[in-house]
């Protein structure tokens, strides 16, 4: 299961701030929404129900988008290395 | 409750403290519409990638380089580069507004011939000119620049054996404060060469003196090179006329004026950068004015500038066909536009602009064209929309030299289409197709089969 660091706030509008670094990001719509799900502890499929129900999107462009997101959350140390399954 | 555009997921850092020096980031605004008629529509109905030119832009443009020098001149004549785009439509667009042609080949030469330009408002420039090319230039009576005293020497031999009297100039290479010195190209003005060529044409009798010519370099950004170059060659002509007493009847000032296409490592950008005809024209006319030539053999002003006359007339659409991330992190986007198709792409930041408003964040991006070649690379590092595969782009500036310098290599040429004043499409060169290139090709009988 994925999860997103302990360390890491992120605010409404998108920012993003790690307290353990003091590194800053910003998030656009669709990541901010993707980040929270994996925050609230949701897996991928649930993840894709909740983000199809509300986007135009396709399960496969989804799935493409998603890998490559969460594999430049991990690029930038967003996510719990031991949190992996 | 309809949902919500999809937009590709991204988080980005934010490097405070580090402030671009660029100022705030740019954002790039699409271009959705050429005159009028949408980008999108034209690329569902001729393919991607797809070259349109406007008929309109180049009109306007001519325009104003004509008035710029027409109004500062007595006599002022402008001259195709067939080099910079020899499509025919275009040439004519020129023609039709009342351009000469300049040409640099034999094969230029029966371009121009075969479009309709008369014989002798064609310039033949440049070091290649076959025995047959020149025959045919004297014949018609074309205005032959002669670059090398080979060719200076073959035209006397042929005026003699043809019984004709060729119009010539001469064309003159200087020292105008530019890296790298064109010296490649005719005569040297600094060494005497020039003036010895001259000398020796004066004294064959059989060759018709009409002119002098100099193109000082490509994409110049400052007009005191023209100055100077303008001064030069009147100082030929009253040298010319204080000697021989003959009278030039024109002086060619050649090209080289920039487009506002940004230079590769530029600080500012060419639109901020390029002088405008304006400045061109200030620079020129007022030297050819404040020269000794005396005022009533003021001689014709001929212009062949190409660059910054056709490229903001040209623009590449096309799609994209993946986006990836780099080892490092940074996205890098493919898209089916490549350096084959795209060859100022090595000299120019290109201003590339989505067609669709897909998204109003970007990233820092590379764009890669579609060849299986690590030098495809359209734009090293630009903040570029997050667009998907199948979104289209259009890149502005295009249409000085990429439609003549193009190669067929990996994939084919595409399809070029000129919007006409009302905006209508008209195809003006088709893409090509296996058959284009395999009607070229010959195998031989024993390697026609195999087994494998």
């Amino acid at each position: 299961m994925l999860k997103i660091k302990s360390t890491i706030a992120i605010s409404d509008s998108g920012f993003v701030f790690d307290a353990g670094t003091g590194d800053s990001f910003s998030l656009n719509n669709t990541g901010l929404e993707i980040v929270r799900l994996i925050k609230e502890g949701k897996d991928f499929p649930e993840i894709i129900q909740k983000v199809s129900e509300k986007y135009e999107v396709d399960e496969e462009s989804f799935e493409r988008y998603y890998y490559d997101f969460v594999a430049t959350l991990n690029q930038l140390n967003l996510i719990e290395k031991d949190g992996e399954d | 409750m309809s949902k919500l555009t999809f937009e590709r997921p991204i988080i980005q850092r934010i490097n405070a403290g580090l402030p671009s020096k660029y100022g705030m980031p740019r954002r790039l605004d699409p271009i959705s519409h050429i005159d009028g008629t949408s980008i999108k529509s034209l690329l569902d109905e001729f393919g991607s990638p797809l070259f349109v030119i406007s008929e309109q832009t180049i009109r306007k443009t001519y325009k104003e380089a004509h008035r710029a020098f027409s109004s500062r001149y007595p006599n002022v004549q402008f001259s195709w580069s067939y080099k910079t785009n020899y499509l025919n439509a275009v040439c004519n667009v020129f023609h039709q507004e009342g351009a000469w042609a300049e040409v640099v080949s034999g094969f230029e030469y029966q371009k121009a011939i075969e479009n309709g330009v008369p014989g002798e408002l064609i310039i033949f420039n440049g070091p290649d000119k076959s025995t047959d090319d020149l025959r045919l230039a004297i014949e018609n009576n074309s205005l032959i620049h002669i670059d090398h005293f080979d060719e200076l020497y073959e035209l006397i031999h042929l005026s003699k054996e043809m019984g004709e009297r060729p119009k010539v100039a001469i064309r003159v290479n200087m020292d105008t404060g530019f890296y790298p010195l064109w010296d490649r190209f005719g005569f040297n003005f600094e060494n005497g060469e020039a003036w010895d060529a001259l000398n020796r044409v004066m004294a064959s009798k059989t060759l018709d003196l009409l002119g002098l010519h100099t193109h000082i370099g490509t994409y110049i950004l400052s007009t005191d090179g023209y100055r100077i170059a303008a001064e030069k060659l009147a100082s030929l002509a009253v040298k010319l006329e204080k000697k021989y007493g003959h009278v030039l009847k024109y002086i060619d000032l050649g090209g080289g004026f920039a487009s506002k296409n940004t230079l590769r490592g530029a600080y500012y950008p060419g639109t901020d950068t390029a002088p405008s005809f304006d400045d061109f024209a200030e620079a020129i006319t007022s030297a050819l004015m404040s020269s000794e030539i005396k005022p009533d053999h003021l001689p014709m002003l001929i212009l062949e500038t190409g660059r910054a006359m056709i490229d903001e007339a040209g623009f590449l659409a096309g799609s994209v066909l993946a986006t990836k991330r780099l080892a490092d992190g940074r996205r890098a986007t493919i898209i089916d536009v490549g350096v084959n198709i795209l060859f100022t792409s090595f000299w120019y930041d290109h201003d590339i602009r989505p067609v669709e408003a897909v998204s109003d964040q970007s990233e820092d991006t590379t764009i890669y064209g579609p060849l299986c070649m690590n030098i495809d690379v359209i734009r090293g590092n630009i903040m570029f929309p997050l667009l998907k595969k199948g979104d289209h782009f259009v890149i502005r500036r295009v249409g000085a030299y990429n439609m003549t310098q193009w190669m067929q290599f990996i994939t084919l040429r595409p399809n070029v289409i000129m919007l006409d004043s009302k905006g209508k499409p008209h195809l003006i060169r088709k893409k090509e197709s296996l058959e284009t290139i395999n009607s070229l090709e010959n195998t031989p009988e024993h390697l026609k089969n195999f087994e494998l």
